[in-house]
């Protein structure tokens, strides 16, 4: 097992405001408690810890939110976001899915991070950011509570992403006016930024068109141990111990890292030339143990004739994203908004 | 006699604590006090005063050293501890401290600054202060609750589900203007239009329902006609069957239980007082814990309020015979006494005879918001009855309460509100397939609706208020809460599991517990103790309960 496990906390201090390293440090030390050693999770501790909020079909700050059933059998939730136009005095079923009116709308689907176990879409940290993502995109935001490792391995994640970008793309209230379809971008941090990419694969197999991916600070690896990991293992919140732990919890049994869930264009990743794949937007935060997976994910769209925009943060660490006291923030936010709305 | 002053506690957080300075201040009691909280952590759901964020993360980092110099027995410990509240992260972080018997403050962790002979605090944070202007997103829960939340989970709807719900919101908007003629007209619309509709499933089932409760309003006016005439045996029987078709009064008895006996711990005379006894179907799972509690079962005292039963049965009465044969075949000493009232108001304390060296506990599943009139600033039931409940010096009080705002002024938002409520009990139930409970369920929860929509004034009793309501209330009322543990979590999550269908989940908010159907919490389970007003007898401001 690579990497040590010594922490140099007074590195990460110096990068991140308090508030944001407390927030960090408490996940931290509440995954560590939850993750057993044999490979099983303490799924009830994880629930009890995570903090959660309703959807509120009552506008807030200009967005209101409401959840939806996709699939009964397997309990997939997904919670939609939408911008209030302030005309409607009262909100019912009806005008939860009225008909968005804009020429063009985007419809985000967005993955949450959590490495593939953690987190859901009414996690508070994951709410907020969706709110976000509607305000500066000016786009309904769709947040899957897709199924979590370890309990269900690869592919249900995957599967969950293909549900609900099946239901989106049919839903006639979300076409846009202009060519009554819908304007889809895939969205995710972390292991929801894995998701998005494989989900995205799936559709360009099905035909059905995605406009964007947004992925940020998604979760890659490998059988080999890189440089930054090598480098970063310990010093910023995250250790390959527990990046390993993940993996081996999400892929099937007796997987390696090389297998393509993990390692899109590795020895056993499918080579995307001449494929349709839609332009992505990659965000690697500098203080990132895994961004050496990440760039190589960068460098093998390049390589396979895809568009795609690198926004490398050097000063941020994991997480920067959840809070809004850093420059990064604002950065990558700007970013997404443009990378959407350059559509419309 | 325990002496309350009513304007001292609410609106002073320091409390009454006058005596020896070696006491840490309490913790505040009310919820103005979150100015101080950093706004952002308050914004991903935790509770950190501004001042003590640096302490915070000292403990974090001492934690993270305990963590990484053995890292199985930490796993192992804080695993195996019960953990409470985790948005009070500084209460969190301690506690898990104190496990690994480290005092949260060492003295270690300052340094002496040799100019000034002060200590100084060691830590490398960077001090760049946020320099954001308040983003009004970063408002907690609690906030949000009291700004009219709307909780929707919706299945897919066909067309004409959505067409009815529709109509339904335009009828009682038409209510509410008092345009009755039109109302009426949309409700024949509905009537007609459920005819069309599926309403086995789906809103079309709750929609059934809420047409008959604008029906109701518009034509029989809304002192309640005859609903809430049912008799007491026929409530027994929807009770009954509600209680076995789904499982929100088993979790809510389970949790109150579990609490109750906590609280009970090394007390030998112990008293329960049941604001609702209706069959007693809480009690014998009680009886047994504390029969089987390590160093023996306490005499138990359980006082059953309910109302009189018209036939010259004393049902209450008969209820205490079967728990005391239950008690006796198990070795645990019971008296019961029952108290006949038709109103929580008309009770009266000395009606419940509690011995002063006796532990008390109070417990009210769904009992409370009756006790809301109409008119909340007059000094209203809730005030009389919390007040004499603090009189009884309770070790504990429990209280369970539908997740729902019922009790807004304005007629279309009650509407609404209960619409999405009921629609997502009722799609709970779907998951039921015993008859006849599934039926009777229904009905139970049908006269909750009627009451909830075609009811005003006294007659409206269904006047179900959020926890976050609540808990301001209890706290003002000279309560503060006990928190419940991810040990009540996690039990009340595996009965859920072994009993009852997938979807329901077990969700822990701010120290209290509640169940709901996906993401959308319909119970809410809190504990309570009264404070008490001598100095000397004034609890540490620790909130968790002895493990």
């Amino acid at each position: 097992m690579a990497g040590s496990n010594e922490i140099n906390l007074n590195e990460c201090k110096m990068v991140v405001p308090l508030n944001t390293w407390v927030l960090i440090s408490n996940f931290k030390l509440a995954y560590n408690i939850l993750r057993r050693p044999d490979g099983t999770f303490n799924r009830h501790l994880a629930e009890f810890l995570d903090r959660k909020v309703p959807a509120n079909a009552n506008p807030v700050d200009g967005v209101f939110s409401f959840d939806v059933l996709i699939d009964r059998g397997t309990g997939l939730l997904i919670r939609i976001y939408r911008p209030a136009t302030g005309e409607e005095p009262q909100l019912n079923i009806v005008d939860l899915e009225k008909p968005v009116t804009a020429e063009v709308v985007p419809v985000i689907i967005f993955f949450h991070g959590g490495s593939f176990a953690h987190s859901s879409a009414n996690s508070t940290i994951y709410d907020y950011l969706c709110r976000i993502l509607v305000g500066t995109c000016k786009a309904v935001v769709v947040s899957v509570n897709y199924r979590r490792a370890p309990e269900n391995r690869y592919p249900c994640a995957y599967d969950d992403g293909w549900t609900v970008l099946k239901w989106v793309n049919s839903r006639s209230w979300l076409q846009s006016r202009k060519d009554s379809k819908v304007h889809i971008y895939l969205a995710g941090d972390s292991s929801g930024g894995n998701i998005a990419h494989h989900v995205a694969l799936k559709a360009v197999e099905s035909g059905i068109g995605i406009m964007g991916n947004i992925l940020l600070n998604p979760m890659f690896g490998g059988q080999e141990r890189t440089e930054s990991e090598k480098r970063l293992d310990g010093k910023y919140f995250v250790t390959l111990r527990d990046r390993d732990w993940y993996w081996r919890a999400f892929l099937p049994e007796g997987s390696d890292r090389d297998h393509p869930a993990c390692n899109p264009f590795g020895p056993n990743g499918i080579s995307l030339e001449g494929v349709k794949f839609p332009k992505s937007l990659v965000v690697v935060a500098g203080f990132d143990l895994v961004q050496d997976w990440q760039l190589a994910y960068v460098e093998g769209l390049k390589k396979a004739g895809q568009e795609v925009k690198l926004l490398y943060m050097e000063q941020a660490t994991i997480g920067f994203y959840l809070l809004p006291n850093n420059d990064h923030f604002h950065v990558v936010m700007d970013e997404i908004s443009n990378f959407v709305r350059s559509d419309c | 006699m325990v002496l309350y002053d009513s304007t001292a506690l609410a609106g002073n957080s320091s409390g009454s604590s006058s005596s020896s300075s070696s006491k840490p201040p309490p913790p505040p009691l009310q919820p103005q006090q979150q100015q101080e909280i950093d706004g952002l952590l308050a914004g991903a759901g935790y509770k950190v005063r501004s001042s003590e964020l640096r302490k915070v993360a000292q403990r974090l980092e001492r934690l993270e050293t305990a963590m990484v110099n053995s890292p199985a027995d930490f796993s192992q410990l804080a695993s195996d501890t019960i953990h409470y509240n985790p948005s009070d992260l500084a209460s969190w972080v301690d506690s898990l401290l104190s496990e690994f018997a480290q005092p949260p403050t060492c003295p270690s962790e300052f340094v002496m600054d040799p100019v000034t002979n002060q200590t100084v605090v060691n830590d490398a944070w960077t001090t760049t202060e946020p320099n954001m202007p308040q983003v009004h997103q970063n408002i907690s829960y609690e906030q949000q609750s009291l700004n009219n939340q709307l909780t929707v989970v919706t299945a897919m709807e066909e067309d004409s589900g959505i067409r009815l719900v529709h109509m339904l919101m335009t009828c009682a908007e038409c209510i509410q203007r008092g345009d009755f003629s039109l109302a009426t007209s949309f409700l024949e619309d509905m009537q007609g239009l459920l005819t069309r509709v599926n309403t086995v499933c789906g809103i079309g089932k709750v929609a059934g329902h809420f047409i008959d409760a604008l029906g109701r309003r518009i034509f029989q006016g809304i002192g309640g006609g005859s609903i809430n005439g049912g008799s007491a045996y026929e409530n027994e029987i929807l009770y009954h069957h509600f209680y076995e078709a789904c499982p929100y009064l088993k979790f809510a008895h389970f949790t109150a239980n579990q609490a109750i006996l906590e609280a009970f711990d090394g007390h030998d005379c112990v008293h329960v007082v049941d604001f609702n006894l209706m069959h007693g179907l809480q009690w014998p799972a009680l009886i047994q814990a504390l029969a089987l509690r390590p160093g023996g079962p306490p005499l138990l005292r359980l006082t059953g309020i309910g109302p009189p039963s018209p036939d010259g049965r004393d049902s209450l009465r008969e209820i205490g015979l079967r728990l005391a044969e239950l008690a006796r075949s198990v070795n645990v000493r019971f008296a019961f006494r029952g108290v006949a009232a038709s109103r929580l108001e008309d009770v009266k304390p000395w009606m419940l005879e509690v011995n002063p060296k006796e532990s008390v506990a109070v417990n009210s599943i769904m009992q409370l918001h009756r006790l809301l009139g109409s008119e909340p600033n007059r000094n209203s039931p809730v005030e009389t009855v919390l007040s004499w409940i603090r009189s009884l010096n309770p070790k504990i009080m429990t209280v369970v309460e539908q997740e729902a705002n019922h009790n807004q002024p304005g007629f279309l938002d009650r509407f609404t509100e209960a619409l999405h409520y009921y629609s997502t009990m009722f799609d709970s139930l779907e998951a039921c397939t015993v008859q006849p409970d599934k039926a009777l369920a229904e009905i139970y929860i049908q006269r909750e609706i009627t009451n909830v929509v075609s009811c005003e004034g006294s007659a409206r009793v269904e006047r179900h208020e959020p926890l976050a309501r609540w808990r301001t209330r209890l706290s003002g009322a000279g309560f503060r809460p006990l928190h419940l543990g991810s040990n009540a979590y996690k039990q009340a999550s595996m009965l859920l599991t072994l009993f009852s269908a997938e979807g329901y989940s077990v969700e822990e908010n701010d120290g209290c517990l509640t169940l709901g159907w996906h993401s959308r919490p319909l119970i809410a389970a809190s504990a309570w103790q009264a404070l008490s007003d001598a100095p000397a007898e004034f609890p540490a401001p620790d909130t968790h309960r002895p493990s």
